[in-house]
């Protein structure tokens, strides 16, 4: 076997053993994804008083998630805003829980396939709140959280309370058995 | 050219499955949903017909020239099956949604490179440079269609996108096809073309026994009924495409932040 015919059998054993693994990979997920029950989803979400989130929230955007005017935003002192949200902990549990809520989307969506569109917007703005907590966790570590946190962690829990709205509103939209379980567990 | 009775009994369980898999799709009403799968099957039917009819009656060279046709609408096909499931899975409301758009070229560039890659490291022991350069073709098109069947499961399940269907059972019987179809050609390429190669003869049985178990999976995924969606409310179907709208702008916004 000449050098260059090793190289190339390796090469493709390579390509095949890549190809192979990331099927096998995603075939196992596709084919788990589905058996996990609503039950459990619901189950992973972490506790938050919705009431807190809404407070946080609607001190910033009004109930359609429109930006409130200049002079009737932010009236929540930083002080106020980190007992609330209960510090980066109680962020990171609405990161941890903004992942559940797209599962929920999706559960939704083995029935109304086009559902998709309110799947993606729940990923946008998963995107945003995490976006948000990195902006704190990069300034923990610099030693300015004090200064950042008002503005980026108000922020993620508009993104959170948006979702959990964008949410109900599509188990209202069609009239799914579980509406009053999830709006009591959000 | 010399055929074995074990030839023409795959060439004739070709023809016959094939000709199922035609009935099934007329006959349970996939072939509106699937025009380009349809055509794909249409033509090796017709392609096997043809040929068998060249062999017979037409010279060499009508059979050389009506082989290498045949085998470039195949590919042609092929490619238009790729477009026809990843339009299908990714865009289930009649848009490619931004997010996945980009992701499906970057697949698309990344899979072209990779199998242009591979073909251009293999050296294949040909009698002629047309000979070495179809063998290179066929492994740089196996790779392709293989790398894209893949990745576009694996995309359309990290975006959780509808997979449990019946463009997904063509998608995973192409991509597996086309995984073995590779291997293959990586066999040709090692060991040489011709059918007084005994290893040539071999691989051309094993390609023709792994098509004849796609065609069999296809027949039986395509004859049972997919799990039926709900309807939609008009009410719903136009929050939803407000909401799309919505999409666009703050993707747009957040990217623009990214660029700061």
């Amino acid at each position: 076997m000449t050098t260059h015919n090793l190289y190339f059998l390796s090469a493709i054993g390579i390509f095949v053993g890549v190809l192979l693994s990331i099927a096998a990979y995603y075939y196992s997920r596709g084919r788990r994804s589905p058996q996990v029950s609503w039950e459990e989803l619901v189950k992973k979400l972490t506790w938050i008083d919705r009431n807190t989130i809404a407070q946080v929230a609607l001190d910033l955007v009004d109930e359609s998630g429109e930006p409130r005017e200049a002079g009737d935003a932010a009236n929540l002192e930083p002080a106020e805003l980190w007992k609330l949200i209960g510090g980066l902990k109680g962020l990171e549990a609405l990161e941890t829980n903004s992942d559940v809520l797209i599962d929920l989307a999706f559960y939704l969506q083995q029935w109304y396939p086009e559902a998709l569109v309110i799947a993606e917007r729940l990923r946008l703005d998963a995107r945003e709140l995490k976006w948000h907590v990195a902006r704190l966790k990069g300034a923990a570590q610099t030693g300015n959280l004090q200064i950042s946190f008002p503005f980026y962690a108000q922020r993620a829990v508009v993104s959170y309370y948006l979702m959990t709205r964008r949410l109900l509103d599509l188990y209202q939209a069609v009239n799914f058995s579980m509406l009053a379980k999830l709006q009591e567990a959000l | 050219m010399h055929l074995t009775g074990f030839d023409l009994l795959f060439w004739a369980a070709g023809f016959i499955e094939n000709l199922g898999l035609l009935f099934v799709l007329w006959y349970r009403r996939r072939a509106k949903n699937f025009p380009f799968f349809t055509a794909l099957i249409t033509l090796n039917v017709v392609r096997t017909i043809v040929l068998y009819l060249v062999l017979r009656l037409g010279t060499k060279a009508n059979y050389f020239y009506t082989y290498w046709s045949l085998a470039l609408l195949d590919t042609v096909l092929q490619l238009c099956i790729v477009y026809e499931v990843a339009s299908r899975v990714f865009r289930p409301t009649g848009g490619w949604a931004r997010e996945v758009r980009g992701s499906f070229i970057w697949l698309v560039g990344l899979s072209v490179t990779v199998a242009f890659g591979l073909s251009w490291l293999a050296s294949p022991p040909a009698r002629t440079w047309a000979q070495s350069f179809v063998t290179k073709g066929y492994l740089f098109a196996e790779a392709l269609m293989s790398e894209l069947f893949i990745l576009m499961m694996a995309l359309s399940i990290s975006a959780r996108l509808p997979w449990r269907t019946h463009v997904a059972k063509i998608a995973e019987g192409l991509g597996a096809y086309s995984l073995i179809s590779m291997l293959i050609e990586t066999g040709h390429s090692y060991f040489g073309v011709g059918r007084e190669i005994p290893a040539f003869v071999f691989l051309s049985h094993v390609r023709m026994a792994a098509y004849l178990a796609c065609v069999s999976y296809w027949i039986l995924m395509l004859w049972r009924d997919e799990q039926p969606g709900r309807a939609m409310t008009q009410e719903m179907r136009e929050t939803i495409f407000t909401l799309q709208r919505q999409v666009e702008y703050h993707l747009h916004q957040l990217r623009s932040r990214k660029k700061l």
